[in-house]
């Protein structure tokens, strides 16, 4: 069962990924930002996958992505933000995938399905 | 496309972070690209005007270790950019926005600012070193980048096959595509119809932006040297990625000479490129006014060479000597001789380097030796004798590093 950290400053939308990413079985933990994730991987969690959302008050997702890829840059990484901009910004390209949020939760299932195979396969 | 809007939309990125151990102990306090070299130069100063030269004026120097030299350098000979017509240098030491460390390769500093890249937003991307001695036109390479459509440029140089082993070298096709590239191989490929020779890498690269920024990052989530020798270009490649050749030319280059580029990794190369400044007819011509090399230069009186105390005359024989200097009743001889330096009667120097501020005693002997900034050599020493104590370079070369105490040279 793959083990995904879900960083996501609204306590609502985490619930709901919880919900929906168990539902799918995977194993979901939780960081309420940025600054928590970061703290936990450099405690040792090595989630099988990310989700990061970007607009985050304590420490925005773009820190936050460089700050786990300097510590461990194999982890898979899916950006989850409700704006498409930051898709040009070049700090987000070293993630593996970009998904706008939206209330259906299909396009984001199917990517983190992806980027788990893709990286199981290597 | 326009000239104009060819340079503009070019932002140089000089990779100025070398540590340069294998040049020790002139990068002791130092980094390599800061270096002084040529009697009045640093190395850096020979990338920096190639691109005022060829008129790329938006360029950023990223340093690493030991940037003070650099820094002082830059700010005192370099601030000469205008903002107000997009022109800038900007000189970046390392930001660690995407972890706590280093630069581990040539890729991974270009990802370390990708922040930069993204805050400048340039169409094509430069990549160059602060560690080589030559002269280009990188107009003339961004045209090819344009005029092929391709992702990535390669300057490359025309060497003979046995002297190809230690770069990367490519093979291309008559378009002069590359279409294989390796890193120090024992038989690189040989240039379609030119038997014997082959196409060495200069380290000199020109990117569209999003394909260096995706290929970078791409690059970072992997376990390699984070390399664009190495590993960048290879991987684009094998992904069918547009590279292309450029063929260095230099500048007006000497009739019959090839092409002038060193790499400054060794004492022995840096010693040989001091000592090519003094040929005659020099491999690389400092003189032509077409192409200036510039440099910070402080204001001092002009070099004098007189009799000393004992009545011989100071003389100068096939060397370069900056000004500011005194020979007096002295000799220098196939050399180079920096600022300030003062030659004392009966002294001789020979075959050798010597930076700014150094003295000759009285009587002293210096001989195929590089002596560093403010050395100062007591009367009556021969440097050759105490090379034991100094580091001595393949080719026999000595270095005598800055604030060695002159006691040194006097058995105490």
């Amino acid at each position: 069962m793959a083990r995904i950290l879900v960083v996501e400053d609204e306590d609502n939308q985490r619930l709901l990924y919880r919900r929906e990413l168990e539902d799918e079985g995977y194993e979901v933990v939780e960081a309420s930002g940025g600054r928590q994730a970061v703290s936990l991987i450099e405690k040792g969690l090595r989630p099988d996958l990310v989700i990061l959302d970007i607009s985050m008050p304590d420490m925005d997702g773009i820190e936050t992505l460089g700050k786990i890829l300097s510590r461990d840059n194999s982890i898979p990484v899916i950006l989850n933000t409700a704006y498409s901009t930051y898709k040009d910004n070049f700090m987000t390209w070293s993630a593996d995938a970009y998904v706008v949020k939206s209330s259906d939760l299909t396009e984001l299932k199917q990517k983190i399905d992806e980027v788990l195979k893709e990286r199981s396969g290597k | 496309m326009q000239t104009l809007a060819l340079l503009k939309g070019t932002l140089a990125v000089v990779l100025a972070g070398g540590e340069g151990q294998r040049l020790y102990p002139l990068t002791r306090d130092r980094a390599k690209p800061a270096v002084p070299f040529g009697g009045i130069y640093r190395i850096i100063d020979f990338t920096l005007s190639n691109c005022l030269n060829s008129g790329v004026r938006r360029m950023v120097v990223l340093s690493q270790y030991k940037s003070l030299s650099l820094n002082r350098h830059l700010s005192l000979g370099w601030n000469i950019f205008n903002p107000e017509l997009g022109e800038f240098m900007e000189v970046i030491p390392p930001q660690q926005r995407t972890g706590a460390r280093w630069y581990a390769g040539t890729a991974d500093a270009i990802f370390q600012n990708i922040y930069t890249l993204e805050k400048i937003r340039p169409e094509r991307v430069l990549v160059l070193s602060g560690d080589h001695i030559y002269r280009m036109d990188y107009l003339q390479m961004l045209s090819t980048h344009v005029e092929k459509d391709a992702d990535l440029t390669i300057s490359f140089l025309e060497v003979p096959k046995a002297e190809a082993g230690r770069f990367g070298v490519a093979l291309v096709d008559n378009d002069d595509k590359v279409v294989a590239f390796v890193e120090k191989s024992d038989n690189p490929p040989e240039i379609p119809g030119r038997p014997g020779w082959c196409l060495a890498s200069m380290g000199i690269y020109a990117f569209d932006t999003e394909i260096l920024v995706r290929r970078v990052a791409e690059d970072s989530r992997k376990a390699t040297a984070h390399d664009f020798g190495k590993n960048v270009i290879p991987d684009m490649l094998e992904r069918g990625d547009r590279v292309f050749c450029h063929r260095f030319r230099g500048i007006q280059e000497p009739e019959g000479k090839a092409p002038y580029w060193r790499d400054i990794g060794l004492i022995d190369a840096y010693y040989d490129a001091n000592m090519d400044l003094v040929d005659v007819v020099p491999a690389l011509d400092l003189y032509n006014r077409d192409w200036p090399i510039r440099t910070y230069h402080e204001q001092v009186p002009p070099t004098k060479v007189v009799r000393g105390s004992n009545g011989k005359d100071g003389e100068v024989v096939s060397s370069l000597v900056a000004d500011g200097c005194i020979i007096s009743g002295g000799r220098v001889e196939h050399s180079v001789v920096s600022p300030l330096v003062t030659l004392m009667d009966g002294s001789v120097v020979k075959d050798s380097i010597l930076m700014d501020r150094v003295t000759v005693g009285k009587g002293a002997r210096v001989s195929k030796t590089i002596l560093d900034k403010g050395v100062s050599i007591p009367d009556g020493v021969d440097v050759s004798e105490h090379k034991g104590r100094f580091t001595v370079s393949e080719s026999g070369v000595v270095v005598i590093p800055k604030g060695t105490p002159p006691e040194v040279f006097l058995g105490r």
